[in-house]
């Protein structure tokens, strides 16, 4: 109970402070001021400026705007205390200054509504230095802990060349840590500054110190004549370098224990020219369009066979060392009997810097009438600024064989037979058709109708049918006992036929000797013996035979009797012959089922 | 079987009436046309073209007069159907590469391999290949029938199979065509396409009458469409003409 009453107590006591603050709070006077974390930077450094308001919240936040400054909102924070049991409350926006240009400048005195007052700050003043490049005997001596050095291939350049530069960024061997490394100064007047390129970080011994150094190199293009300059560059870095208030103690523990101390630092290199120099006047080739650079020239021309009218494409690639970027086409006045369509091209660089690659052209063209025989010889003309030499690069003609467009009937404004007239551009269409000309129905194409897709199963089948009868046929080739039964099928076939035909003409002898050949040729077959061996006695011995049903057997025995009675005494009535002739069917079916 | 010949027979003078008709049509058609009254004589064709019935040069006098009306969009579209059905006409060639050099803006054209391949149309690459694919089974046939040919046919059954399969690569390029790349001309003066299928979508770009452009996809009133530098964008379907690729 008692510790219930103490958290009671204390929670009144602490909204009476709270409430106390509050009203202190309120009762104290709104502030607004505005402070420099410094007074004066070197040009590309950067110094904070801080708007506190204390005590309450602005309405407004009012923007610095100072010609020569750039003041950029970096953020804002809130910070809340008790004093003496008074509470007081600071919101400081914080803004990042820099300079560019070196100077004395003054940021204003800026207003702010808080609380419903209109609070105004003091006037600051700001000192800008400019960034010079350190003396060569401070780099000697080793004074500079980092500096930059701009060199240039030459002082001389042709207008339109493509070179490079190299910027060095050194760092003295104690330099812990390097970053945010920004450029705020890249001033160059007559040059184009073009892609920039790290390189390999390499140490180097300058003076009586050892530097890190750090390569840019970047691409540069003269672009007017006279003396063009490079530089300042200017830049601002942060580097890490051993804290001066840490020197004592063992080197080998400082060098792990050392955290270092973090450096805002302006870099500047100096100023260099170059003089710039037209291209020479003398010896320039007509088609001449101002590249400027190391070439080759490549051409394709497709298709070469066309009609009137049908685009050709053509393709140019300039590849080599020079600014591709500028590289343009040269006027084609050859290309008189062509239309042509304005050229797309791509330009792929080999190297980083975009110093070399090539470009290509693709260009569409049409001849205009049948007398064009062939796309004509392209040149492309540059100036190399290494041997100071305007180069021209032709690529041979391409035949061509175009043919007329409309050949009937011809259009009147081509039935002229004056030549000239001929190869005069169409003026306007062909005329109308009198004829309606072959008429169908709106029907899907062929591919798509199932009865033509089904029709095409027929060779198909053609070809699978003469497959298996090619194969039947090889098979009875090369089986005499399967030709031999089929032979002898047919043989019955046509002699039961013939035994009717006997029977009717009451022709005994022919009768039966056509039953006894007929009984010979079928048994033989069944037994696979020559047909004349066979006799009523082999019905009795031949072991195939004796699997042959009784009544079979009985039959054929009959018949063989019957022929030989038949010698002789041959007349027979033609029922009786019929009925044989049937028994003899009979017989024969059954013998046809017996296993040979 | 009696009754089958009466059918037969008026099935034939129905034909021949019907044809008579067109015929008619035709004349008339061409009659106006001659007189300068385009709009009546596109009239005209578009009501027989209408009835189902297609020929070359049917689609030929309404290129003609669809161009003559400044309709270049419209005279493309026909040029081309009666390209498709009439690939090595001489005359629809020349007027359509008349009525495209007309054209302004990008425009997609046909490659050196599709021109190549348009030299015959679908059917007649179908009807080939068939011919093609028909010999080569029948000699396959004739040499199960009759072996002793076998030695005499080997050069034609490698040259027909030959054709077969050149023939049937060829019909499958140019059917895959027909049926999946479709062509979207433009028959309007001039036509906004838009970077999605809404009538408030951002323009894409602008394009002008008659130019031809590739079609990629469908959907409801909106068709997509590449122009020949690439750029895509979807168009209305009444403001282009929708040919098949081939």
């Amino acid at each position: 109970m008692s510790r219930i009453i103490r958290h009671i107590f204390l929670i009144v006591g602490f909204l009476f402070l709270a409430a106390t603050g509050l009203i202190s709070t309120h009762a104290r006077a709104a502030t607004f001021t505005a402070s420099l974390d410094r007074d004066t930077i070197s040009l590309g450094e950067t110094a904070a400026l801080s708007l506190a308001f204390e005590g309450a919240q602005p309405k407004n936040v009012p923007s610095p705007d100072v010609p020569g400054l750039q003041i950029v909102n970096s953020g804002t924070s809130q910070n809340v205390s008790f004093i003496n049991g008074a509470m007081s409350s600071t919101v400081t926006v914080t803004f990042s200054v820099t300079a560019r240009q070196a100077g004395e400048f003054t940021i204003p005195a800026l207003t702010a509504d808080v609380n419903g007052q209109q609070l105004s700050t003091e006037p600051l003043k700001l000192t800008v230095l400019k960034a010079d490049a350190p003396p060569a005997a401070a780099i000697d001596s080793g004074n500079e802990i980092a500096f930059m050095k701009l060199s240039l291939p030459g002082k001389k350049v042709y207008v339109g060349q493509m070179l490079t530069a190299q910027l060095q960024v050194c760092l003295r061997d104690d330099v812990q840590n390097f970053g945010d490394f920004q450029f705020t100064g890249q001033p160059a007047d007559g040059f184009t500054i073009n892609k920039m390129v790290q390189g390999q970080n390499r140490r180097e011994q300058i003076g009586n110190r050892v530097y890190t150094v750090i390569p840019l190199t970047f691409a540069l293009t003269a672009m007017k004549t006279g003396t063009l300059s490079l530089g300042p560059f200017t830049a601002s870095a942060t580097l890490v370098v051993p804290s001066a208030n840490d020197q004592g103690g063992d080197p080998f523990f400082r060098q792990f224990f050392n955290q270092g101390e973090r450096k805002q630092i302006p870099l500047a290199t100096g100023t260099l020219t170059a003089q710039s120099v037209p291209l020479p006047a003398e010896n320039v080739p007509a088609n001449f369009n101002g590249a400027v650079g190391d070439y080759q020239l490549t051409a394709t021309v497709g298709p070469t066979n066309l009609t009137v009218g049908d685009p050709v494409t053509v393709r140019v690639r300039i590849s080599g060392r020079g600014d591709l970027g500028s590289v343009t086409l040269p006027d084609q006045t050859a290309l008189r009997d062509f239309k042509i369509f304005a050229p797309t091209s791509k330009a792929r660089y080999s190297d980083q810097l975009g110093m070399e690659g090539d470009k290509t052209f693709e260009e569409i063209i049409t001849p205009q009438n049948s007398d064009v025989h062939e796309w004509p010889q392209f040149s492309f003309s540059f100036f190399n600024p290494d041997d100071a030499q305007y180069h021209t690069l032709a690529e041979p003609a391409v035949p061509l064989a175009v043919k007329a467009a409309g050949a009937t009937p011809m259009p009147n404004f081509a039935a002229n037979k004056n030549s000239a007239a001929e190869n005069q551009t169409p003026q306007d269409i062909l005329p109308i058709k009198e004829n309606l000309g072959t008429l169908a129905k709106n029907s899907a194409p062929l591919i798509s109708q199932p009865a033509f897709v089904a029709l095409q199963t027929l060779p198909i089948f053609a070809f699978i049918g003469a497959f298996i009868w090619r194969k039947r046929a090889d098979n009875l080739a090369n089986n005499p006992r399967l030709r031999r039964k089929i032979a002898v099928e047919k043989l019955v076939q046509t002699g039961i036929a013939d035994l009717q035909k006997f029977a009717t003409e009451n022709n005994s002898e022919e009768f039966f000797a056509l039953l006894f050949r007929l009984l010979q040729e079928q048994i033989g077959e069944r037994l696979d013996c020559p047909a004349t061996a066979i006799t009523e006695n082999v019905v009795e011995e031949n072991s195939i035979l004796r699997g042959v049903p009784d009544l079979t057997r009985n039959d054929l025995r009959e018949l063989f009797q019957l022929c030989n009675q038949a010698r002789y005494a041959p007349v027979r009535g033609t029922s009786e012959l019929n009925s044989v002739a049937m028994q003899f069917e009979k017989a024969v079916r059954e013998l046809q089922e017996v296993k040979a | 079987m009696k009754r089958i010949f009466p059918f037969l027979f008026a099935l034939f003078f129905a034909g021949n009436i019907f044809a008579a008709d067109v015929a008619t049509d035709f004349s008339t058609a061409n009659k106006l046309y001659a007189e300068g009254k385009f709009a009546d004589a596109a009239n005209a064709y578009g009501k027989i073209l209408a009835s189902g019935v297609t020929s070359p040069n049917l689609f030929f006098n309404y290129g003609n007069v669809e161009f003559k009306s400044g309709n270049l969009g419209e005279a493309i579209a026909a040029f081309r159907r009666a390209e498709l059905l009439a690939p090595r006409d001489s005359e629809i060639r020349a007027n359509l590469a008349f009525v495209r050099n007309q054209v302004q803006g990008a425009t997609v054209r046909e490659s050196f391999w599709q021109n190549w391949l348009g030299n015959l149309s679908l059917n007649e690459w179908t009807v080939f290949a068939a011919i093609a694919f028909w010999l080569t089974f029948l000699v396959l046939a004739a040499k199960q029938i009759r072996p002793a040919l076998a030695t005499k046919l080997k050069s034609a059954t490698w040259v027909f199979a030959a054709l077969t399969i050149f023939s049937g690569a060829i019909l499958g390029v140019q059917a895959a065509n027909h049926f999946t790349r479709q062509t979207a001309v433009v028959a309007s003066a001039q036509a906004t396409a838009r970077s999605g299928p809404f009538d408030d979508a951002q323009t894409a770009f602008t394009i002008r009458d008659g130019a031809e452009l590739s079609v990629l996809d469908r959907r409801d009133d909106w068709v997509q469409v590449a122009d020949g530098s690439g750029k895509t964008g979807w168009l209305q379907n009444k403001l282009v003409e929708i040919l098949p690729g081939a």
